[in-house]
């Protein structure tokens, strides 16, 4: 099957595949094993069966970071989404020197290190002292405890995250708006449509596989998120998640488990629950769309 | 210098065949332009010699050895791409020198080399240029440059002018002849473009479906076609094509009716097979005229369908009662569309097809 | 007529002044958002260029107020605190990180994109279908087999895991699909070797995606932040990252301004990235999201 002249296609491949195979492919499949099995890393694995998943979908925990996860994601997606448009729609309305000004300011906070921007944005939340208490001060509203009142901490972790991905998924919706040909806009402007019908007939419908695109990726990188709670929460295996679990999510449990309590087979099953999660729901936003574009 | 042969050569994809047991010989400094439709399996042949495409079946020789397994780049062939195929990140010098930087040839070696290619071909104040800025042309002329610079035995050209437009494509097809008498290299030239192929050819290879349909000089293959295919592929506009009956043959001649649904001809023809009955008479627009009286014999009935004027030439595009298609060259009369005219066939002109398309030729 | 032409005439004063309305509101928008999305940096730059001592809460800081004293915390960061060091790892990570991602990415997708081999259809589906599975499954894994490797607190142990990135070979076959067959040929023929080809024709075509994938690892490189935390929590192999946690952690006696400077320091270098390639990271960001 392989002849002599495939050798130096096949020795290009080898370093990425070998990679691949060692660094992907065998923890993929050791982390299966793994998550049958209980095992701390220094005792004997003892095969559990599906075990670990029972425990864990049996755990408190488990339940309160997916219920987090939930209303994260309902609120995050559509409202990064929104303001992402909003704001390629603002920086494309612009032209030439400030088109492009605008556009890197909005950018600015996503070149920024994740652990930079949770850092600032602690900062600003800070009790007393901080910007958005300073602020409140001023209309002589008294100070809020963003990150440690249950009632406010979820939604001062999505404004995080929204300043953070805005100007990312606008990098991506402005490439699309731009792909859009003229005459759709100058066609819809002939039949008399105003500003505000162009953006509902012509722009969104144009735009929807890039919207499409950038819905998934915000839902699969949401279902993922951990960074941002976890900078913004205790940052430490044994200090996360925040006042009563406000602030915990799957991969942050996950972690937790594993590099916490050491409990890497649970950890590993944690991990495939969450694949398998992640799979149904972007399969089930793909069959969505297959509908939306046969209707 | 070389020469070419291919013996039994056949190429398929998957169950797609593209070649069919071709064979040729080409001979040392020879212009060979093989021409036909698209598909026609012209650019794999020619991928074939370059070495770019495998050899399943068959052989090909150079210099009467086989190089079937040399690499490519050892064949002593270059090849000159439609697409020019330059390096856009290499000024033309660099293009030029790829290949004898590739063989690490000495520096002056390669700026003689390249210098003396950038001189046939005029390109001397470019060489610093990146594709980029330069014009189709100038591009042409620096992939030839390339192929030159290889001193190859054999110069392979894969529709190198279409990307050119026509008054360019003239010039350029001037240029070609004049590098080919000074290089005196064997060339081969595959196009689909039947006018190109007259122009440039020693020697025209048609092909189609896979087959070579003919192989010649220019001339020979527009005045005496193997078959109806190659009759109708050279030549523009085409030589028209009525069926027919042979009715009777007799010493020498025969007699075939029914031509366009009511023409009667008597040709001198030799050696006809009396057992044919059906056929088909070429004939060009060149051998058709508007005759002035009806009746007269080997003249038609028509109806003008339309009518092209060229300035110097006119060709009265008219209907027969069959319904077939004939084209008449004229230089003075002036017709309109719907108006009946007569026809008349130079019997000197008219070629003989059997109903499969190969040629009848007459034994004088 | 000149009834009609009156009314045309109010109609498109009537527009222009609509117009400008729109335009004063858009501006306004436009500026209010631009403070929104840079003024925590401007204002992180505020608090490092100003006395020591004077609570962050007094005014947020709208200009910088002293040079000298920033200047100070800075070079008191690198003299009196591993930031240094930390920098040295950060760099060498993310660089190493690059050379790998665009070398052996760059090798593979030049085959994935331009040539048929057997095994390709299923080693390409494979790659692209990791790309669906969430980093975290793999972490801890990876993680395990790092450790057995014997690479826990290496250098390589922080690179060597991350160079298969399957992201930077999708974008570069993208890439490397557009390089025309006929070039490829053209350089076979020139007697150019596979590995000739490579690096002679394809490598320089490429030249605008290798750079932006380049800025892109870079940027994830350098703020990444969970692997070098679990593979190397040794102080030796700190990065900027973890040194700036250990600024940020919530009982270090350190004072805002001295954080925010280290945070500063470690915004720096992709700012200025940012600010020298921002049109080529938009465009690979923007490539990756319309044509995937």
């Amino acid at each position: 099957m392989i002849e002599k002249k495939h050798i130096p296609h096949l020795l290009m491949v080898f370093p990425f595949m070998a990679l691949f195979a060692v660094f992907f492919l065998y923890p993929i499949v050791s982390g299966l094993i793994y998550s049958f099995h209980d095992w701390n890393a220094t005792t004997q694995m003892r095969f559990v069966g599906l075990g670990n998943y029972e425990r864990i979908i049996a755990s408190r925990d488990f339940k309160k970071a997916m219920w987090n996860l939930g209303t994260y994601i309902v609120i995050t997606v559509p409202l990064g989404i929104a303001v992402s448009f909003c704001l390629a729609l603002l920086v494309d309305s612009f032209k030439g020197f400030w088109s492009n000004f605008f556009r890197s300011a909005f950018f600015m906070p996503v070149v920024l290190p994740m652990f930079l921007a949770a850092t600032i944005w602690r900062w600003i939340y800070t009790p007393n002292i901080g910007l958005l208490n300073t602020i409140r001060g001023w209309f002589g509203l008294e100070s809020v405890q963003f990150l440690n009142d249950t009632s406010t901490m979820l939604y001062s972790l999505i404004a995080v995250d929204v300043w953070v991905s805005a100007g990312f998924n606008m990098v991506i919706i402005l490439a699309g708006l731009k792909n859009i040909p003229k005459h759709y806009y100058e066609a819809a402007r002939l039949d008399g449509a105003s500003k505000l019908q162009e953006v509902f007939y012509v722009t969104i419908p144009m735009l929807y596989p890039v919207l499409f695109f950038v819905t998934t990726y915000g839902v699969i990188s949401a279902l993922q998120v951990f960074d941002t709670p976890w900078l913004l929460t205790g940052s430490s295996f044994s200090d996360y998640g925040g006042r009563q679990n406000a602030l915990l999510f799957p991969v942050m449990d996950m972690m937790g488990r594993g590099f916490g309590e050491l409990k890497f087979g649970q950890a590993s099953a944690y991990g495939f629950l969450l694949t398998a999660v992640i799979v149904v729901v972007t399969a089930g936003m793909f069959a969505f769309r297959r509908k939306g574009y046969d209707a | 210098m070389a020469q070419l042969e291919i013996v039994d050569v056949s190429k398929s994809y998957g169950t797609v065949e593209v070649l069919k047991n071709v064979n040729l010989s080409i001979s040392s400094g020879e212009f060979v332009v093989f021409v036909g439709p698209s598909g026609c399996g012209k650019s794999t042949l020619l991928r074939m010699i370059s070495g770019l495409e495998e050899i399943a079946d068959g052989e090909i020789r150079l210099d009467g050895k086989v190089v079937n397994r040399v690499d490519p780049a050892r064949r002593g062939v270059a090849m000159v791409f439609q697409s020019y195929a330059l390096y856009p990140h290499m000024t033309a010098f660099q293009n030029m020198a790829f290949s004898l930087s590739m063989a690490r040839e000495p520096k002056a070696l390669i700026k003689e080399k390249v210098g003396r290619a950038a001189e046939i071909l005029r390109l001397e104040k470019l060489l610093e240029r990146r594709p980029g800025e330069l014009s189709g042309g100038q591009k042409q002329r620096v992939a030839i440059g390339r192929a030159i610079v290889r001193e190859p035995k054999v110069f392979l050209f894969d529709e190198p002018l279409s990307n050119l437009d026509t008054e360019l494509r003239v010039q350029m097809r001037a240029e070609l002849i004049q590098l080919h008498d000074k290089l005196g290299t064997t060339m081969i030239y595959v196009t689909h473009d039947q006018v190109e192929a007259m122009t440039l050819a020693d020697k025209m290879v048609v092909m189609n479906g896979g087959i070579i349909q003919q192989c010649g000089s220019p001339l020979d293959l527009y005045d005496d076609p193997d078959n109806k295919f190659v009759a109708g592929f050279i030549g523009s506009p085409k030589m028209n094509f009525l069926r027919a009956t042979v009715e009777a043959v007799h010493g020498g001649r025969i007699t075939v009716a029914d031509v366009g649904g009511g023409g009667r001809f008597d040709l001198p023809f030799a050696g006809f097979n009396a057992s044919v009955r059906e056929v088909e008479l070429g004939i060009r627009p060149d051998y058709v005229e508007i005759a002035s009286e009806v009746g007269r014999p080997g003249t038609l009935e028509t109806k003008v369908a339309f009518v092209e004027e060229l300035g110097d030439v006119t060709y009265i595009h008219t209907d027969t009662a069959s319904g077939e298609r004939l084209v008449i060259r004229s230089n003075k009369a002036r017709y309109r569309g719907g108006a009946q005219c007569v026809a008349s066939l130079d019997p000197a002109g008219i070629l003989l097809f059997d109903r499969s398309g190969a040629r009848i030729r007459s034994t004088h | 007529m000149s009834a009609s032409l009156t009314m045309i005439g109010q109609r498109t004063q009537a527009a222009g002044w609509d117009f400008s309305v729109w335009t004063v509101l858009k501006w306004a928008v436009a500026i209010c958002l631009t403070v929104v999305a840079v003024f925590p940096i401007v204002w992180m730059v505020n608090v490092v260029f100003a006395e020591p001592g004077v609570p962050v809460s007094i005014n947020p800081r709208l200009v910088p107020t002293s040079f000298s004293h920033g200047v100070e915390k800075i070079r008191m960061i690198f003299t009196e605190t591993p930031y240094l060091r930390a920098y040295y790892v950060s760099i060498a990570y993310s660089l190493l990180t690059i050379a790998g991602v665009l070398i052996v990415g760059s090798m593979a997708a030049f085959e994935f994109a331009l040539f048929e081999f057997p095994g390709k259809r299923p080693m390409f589906a494979v790659v692209m279908l990791s790309l669906m599975v969430p980093s975290a499954v793999t972490l801890i894994p990876r993680y395990l087999l790092t450790a057995d490797l014997g690479w826990l607190n290496t250098m390589q142990g922080l690179v060597v895991p991350g160079l298969a990135s399957a992201f930077g070979l999708f974008m570069l076959i993208q890439f490397m699909k557009s390089i025309p067959k006929e070039m490829i040929e053209a350089a076979r023929l020139d007697g150019a070797s596979h590995f000739q080809i490579y690096l002679h024709v394809a490598l320089p075509l490429s030249k605008n995606a290798l750079v932006t994938l380049a800025i892109l690892t870079f940027m994830q490189t350098w703020g990444n932040f969970i692997w070098p935390l679990i593979v190397a929590p040794s102080p030796q192999l700190y990065t900027v990252g973890q040194v700036v946690g250990l600024f940020n952690a919530p009982f270090s006696h350190v004072t805002v301004d001295v954080v925010m400077a280290a945070n500063l320091l470690a915004a720096l270098p992709p700012l200025i990235f940012f600010l020298l390639f921002q049109r080529k990271i938009v465009e690979g960001i923007a490539m990756s999201g319309t044509k995937g």
